[in-house]
């Protein structure tokens, strides 16, 4: 990989890896040029002479401060963090918990009830939201961020559970017994050793589970109502496709905006991300 | 590996130390808090869920118990076919493109260069913005009258009548699809990346001073020691793709025709849109053994390759 | 089925098991208007937003002081209303009124109380409801299940200039005219543009009127006997076969309800049916939308009914009501409310928001001075009255919605149009009709 002439490494290695970068950030930039050009730009046909997609000579903020302004979008981004944070953090607690039983116990039915948990993911959410509106009801959720946080980790459980057990299984047991060795008990020998083992994977759980939680839509659409309740991609899309002719300035910009704190998360964390799966996929 | 314990009881002898009361107490407690929030919103949710499949409930109107009435009455139905058609291929089209790309990202970024940590985190952006948020940004890219890709196609000489993205059948598919693949590549690429750092380089060096081809190297030494993250990152993808919903949703509404209609979008048609809520469920719960099945075949499959 | 039954089982499992729960969350509920009741408004997102900026700045307010009740709007896309009515019925809890679009009034009939006595007041005031806003809201035996808000009405938006250009001095008025217009502007580029994809409003709004004035219906009028499959549908099929490619701009098959508008905004069609947003649009930013020849849009945009065919001419629009819910414990305050919003000094701050966008369902309103004051607009004043509902011959019931939901007759357009034999698709249209009206 590492001998050859330089145009090899251009041809194999770096053009491609550029059309990479260039196509799945495209998108990004679209919606970054859409935000900052005025109306009067934005719709011209494909096929016009002043057509000029890919820049905007007069930058403007008005899309943003549209966003701020006429819309509750900082409540939003706020709800959605706030029940994304607790929804993981949720998730993660069950999640490690049962997936350091599940991996690490010797105990009855164990592999039925794995499978059980791993079987609920696959339960398809167009089925659940009607009979889940019910409870929803009854436990007096609706409206409230509650409702999405129990919610959620009905499918961010699962996948939790999964990923815990692979990276605890990777953990040789020698680690724990020396401990027991020493007079731990087993959950202390859990507490104190395995888990601070297994931080690199419990972050990429959080990481994934956090991603998904901030990403659902339907849940959100059907259990919360107040406009200062709603979370990102549903306020977004319920207040910002108003009318039938403009939306797409404001809506580019919540996009935008709605996804840079999960950038910012995942830049900070991507290491992690990385390792903690390579950790659960080791085993 | 992680899924053994899913498909199965693990058989390891018991050791000296453990006393067996203890751990099933132990288990017992560390998995209550699960079992109770995924019995409370899954396990009842799901049972009435296949309770109201099997009655004649309209919205607002409780039903009659049927039996599989429902089921059969999907069966003979002509878009409940397409939609089973066009989910299978979706997803099949999908998770080939993604793995293949997405393998290919990965081997890319698996090696030393300037901003490498930035490129990384910034391919993530497709798998981490809200999808809602990302389709309504394609569904503009793929206007029929502003789309920026068409013009692009038209500036290179490459088209000279403009491409129907969303408006014609075959591609109205395809344009779901590269949506689909758009946001699952990075996904793929970053969890394989994962998987290809613990292999460790002297494997392939010891390969390579034995003669091997690149090609022969990766055959040989790097893709089998893949295998089983990649086994599981697919699964995780093929059950994402194949209850899709936002995307179809968004972008069509199961149009042009009912050409792209799947499982979730039909059984919301059906359902939502006119109140058929026994069928609906008929439709989405439809969805489930194939699913299962799937799955099934996916975690033998995973297990034979960790055991041998 | 026993719905209670295992509504309270689950009560009482969830009171063991989540004891103190929901003791826990309610403190996170705002306590401030537990003394007053609240009225929970859900309606879409108005393509007029000055309207809902209207209601909230002005007029609900207004309303909470004359009604000492707490009003709490909630605005949704128009496509999500439905996931939220079937949550609230099913779940018992929800907004206490709900708009209703077109017959969502039959399918959810089960589920709304009858506001009969606040229609015949507000229609003894006001000269009458229009036959078309009945139909669709009442039951036929003097229930009224939604009471009739508005109609959007949908008017073929066209440009005068270029369909003078050639030599067509008014909008065609027949259905073969129109072809022949359509093909001389497509040959220049401006083709007429029209959507058959899955959309609630101008999908439909054009192809039932289509449908009927070439004499094809649904059902005969007893709301049993599927009719579809006659020689006038067949026909209607092989002439919109025929047209498409002449006339309409290809696009259309994708099109949702905001695409025709941005293009007609952006001069790549030249006429297309719609509600008047388009022109309102025009008329609100007149530096950004000229013509080519750098004249202001507005001064280029006209209105017409559709055209007519060999049955006669029809319009299908929008109707919206608002449902009072049954799972509602507001009853009396949401009637209440309601009866305000309809109140003539009340209602007309909307009227005159809307500019012409929404046309109220009742007589008196037709002579308004609103519809003087543009003469653009005021083909648009006659919407609710000339409007024909979906089901036709039979009556909007829940089975025409279901068939209207299912995009059966937009359809058995786009399938034809995308190469299916006239007479297959109609057929096809024929057996997904008889599935519904048969079951």
């Amino acid at each position: 990989m590492i001998e050859g002439a330089v145009w090899r490494k251009w041809v194999f290695y770096n053009i491609p890896l550029i059309l990479f970068v260039f196509i799945l950030l495209f998108p990004f930039y679209w919606m970054i040029i859409t935000t900052f050009r005025p109306d009067g730009e934005l719709y011209r046909p494909w096929n016009a002479v002043n057509y000029q997609p890919f820049w905007t000579n007069n930058p403007t903020l008005d899309h943003i401060l549209y966003l701020f302004e006429e819309t509750s979008f900082g409540r939003w981004m706020v709800n959605t963090m706030f029940i994304a944070a607790v929804s993981t953090v949720i998730s993660l607690f069950c999640g490690v918990l049962a997936g350091y039983a599940l991996a690490r116990l010797n105990f009855p039915y164990a592999g039925g009830l794995g499978t059980a948990i791993f079987v609920t993911y696959l339960v398809p959410q167009i089925l659940l939201f009607i009979p889940l509106a019910e409870i929803i009801r009854n436990y007096r959720l609706g409206d409230t961020p509650w409702a999405l946080i129990l919610t959620y980790p009905t499918f961010l459980i699962p996948f939790c559970t999964w990923l815990m057990m692979g990276y605890f299984k990777a953990i040789p047991k020698e680690l724990e017994e020396c401990a027991r060795i020493d007079g731990a008990s087993r959950f202390k020998a859990m507490i104190y050793i395995i888990l601070p083992v297994a931080v690199p994977g419990i972050m990429s759980a959080g990481i994934f589970a956090f991603t998904l939680s901030w990403n659902e839509f339907l849940y959100a659409l059907v259990f919360l109502s107040s406009p200062e309740q709603k979370t990102v991609p549903v306020g977004v899309t319920s207040e910002l496709i108003r009318g039938d002719v403009f939306f797409w300035g404001p809506l580019m910009a919540g996009a935008l905006l709605g996804s840079i704190p999960v950038a910012i998360v995942y830049s900070f964390f991507v290491e992690h991300y990385v390792s903690g799966l390579t950790g659960s996929v080791k085993g | 590996m992680a899924v053994t314990a899913v498909s199965g009881v693990v058989n390891r002898p018991i050791p000296r130390l453990r006393r067996l009361e203890d751990e099933r107490w132990l288990a017992l407690s560390l998995l209550t808090p699960t079992a109770i929030l995924l019995g409370l919103f899954i396990a009842y949710p799901f049972f009435e869920g296949v309770m109201l499949s099997m009655t004649s409930t309209r919205v607002g109107i409780d039903g009659q118990f049927v039996g599989l009435k429902n089921f059969h009455k999907i069966w003979n139905d002509s878009i409940f076919r397409t939609s089973v058609w066009n989910t299978f291929w979706y997803t099949g089209v999908t998770t080939v493109f993604k793995l293949a790309l997405g393998l290919w990202l990965a081997m890319l970024l698996n090696r030393h260069f300037r901003g490498k940590a930035l490129v990384r985190a910034f391919i993530l952006l497709p798998f981490i913005i809200p999808t809602v948020l990302s389709t309504f940004a394609w569904k503009w890219m793929f206007d029929p009258t502003f789309s920026v890709i068409n013009w692009t196609l038209f500036q290179l000489g490459i088209i000279t009548q403009r491409i129907n993205w969303l408006g014609d059948p075959d591609l109205a598919m395809t344009s779901i699809i590269i949506v689909n693949i758009w946001r699952g590549v990075p996904f793929f690429a970053i969890s394989l990346l994962a998987g290809l750092q613990t292999i460790s380089p002297e494997l392939q060096e010891a390969a390579a001073i034995d003669g091997a081809r690149p090609w022969q190297r990766f055959w040989h030494v790097t893709w089998p020691l893949l295998l089983p993250v990649t086994m599981v990152v697919v699964l995780f993808s093929v059950i994402q793709t194949f209850a899709d919903f936002q995307l179809v949703y968004i972008l069509t509404g199961g149009g042009p025709a009912n050409a792209t209609h799947l499982f979730a979008t039909y059984a919301y048609q059906i359902g939502i849109g006119t109140g058929l809520l026994s069928e609906g469920a008929a439709i989405s719960l439809a969805m489930f053994p194939f699913l299962f099945l799937i799955v099934v075949v996916q975690l033998l499959y995973i297990r034979r390759v960790e055991t041998r | 089925m026993a719905m209670t039954k295992r509504r309270s089982v689950l009560k009482l499992a969830g009171g063991t098991a989540l004891g103190g729960m929901a003791g826990i969350l309610a403190t996170g509920r705002t306590p401030a208007y537990a003394q007053q009741k609240t009225v929970h408004w859900l309606k879409w997102v108005d393509f007029v937003p000055a309207t809902d900026q209207m209601f909230r700045r002005e007029l609900l307010p207004q309303a909470e002081k004359d009604l000492g009740m707490k009003i709490n709007l909630e605005t949704v896309n128009g496509n999500d209303l439905q996931p939220r009515l079937t949550a609230g019925i099913q779940s018992g809890s929800g907004p206490d009124v709900i708009m209703s679009f077109n017959s969502y009034t039959h399918l959810y009939a089960n589920s709304v109380v009858d506001v009969a006595a606040l229609a015949e007041e507000v229609g003894k005031r006001e000269g009458g409801i229009y036959k078309y806003a009945q139909a669709i809201c009442s039951n036929g035996k003097g229930v009224y299940m939604g009471m009739p808000w508005t109609v959007i009405g949908g008017m073929i938006a066209y440009r005068k200039s270029w369909l003078d250009e050639v030599g067509a001095t008014k909008f065609p008025d027949t259905w073969e005219s129109y072809r022949e217009v359509a093909k001389k502007l497509k040959a220049k580029g401006r083709p007429f543009g029209q959507t058959l994809g899955h959309t609630f409003g101008d999908a439909p709004g054009f192809t039932y009127p289509y449908m009927w004035s070439w004499g094809g219906k649904e059902v005969e009028a007893d709301g049993k006997t599927v009719v579809i499959n006659s020689k006038a549908t067949v026909d209607s099929v092989k002439f919109m076969t025929a047209l498409w490619k002449e006339g309409m701009d290809e696009g259309g098959l994708a099109w949702d309800d905001t695409n025709n508008n941005r293009a007609f905004l952006s001069q790549t069609i030249s006429a297309t049916l719609n509600g008047a947003s388009i022109y309102i649009e025009s008329l609100r930013k007149p530096d950004q939308y000229k013509t080519e020849k750098g004249m202001p849009l507005n001064k280029d945009i006209l209105h017409a009914p559709l055209p007519k065919g060999p049955a006669g001419q029809f319009g299908f629009h929008l109707l919206q009501s608002n449902m009072v819910m049954k799972y509602s414990k507001n009853q009396d305050a949401a009637k209440q409310f309601l009866s305000w919003l309809h109140h003539e000094a009340n209602y007309r701050k909307f009227f005159e928001s809307q500019k012409g966008f929404a046309t109220p369902c009742t007589a008196k309103w037709e002579n308004d001075k609103l519809w003087d004051a543009d003469p653009v607009m005021t083909p648009y004043k006659v919407a609710a009255k000339l409007g024909q509902a979906p089901g036709f011959a039979g009556p909007p019931d829940a089975k025409a919605q279901e068939g209207l939901s299912k995009y059966i007759i937009t359809d058995m357009y786009a399938k034809a149009v995308q190469g299916m034999p006239a007479e297959e698709s109609v057929k096809w249209a024929e057996s997904e009709l008889k599935k519904i009206y048969s079951a």
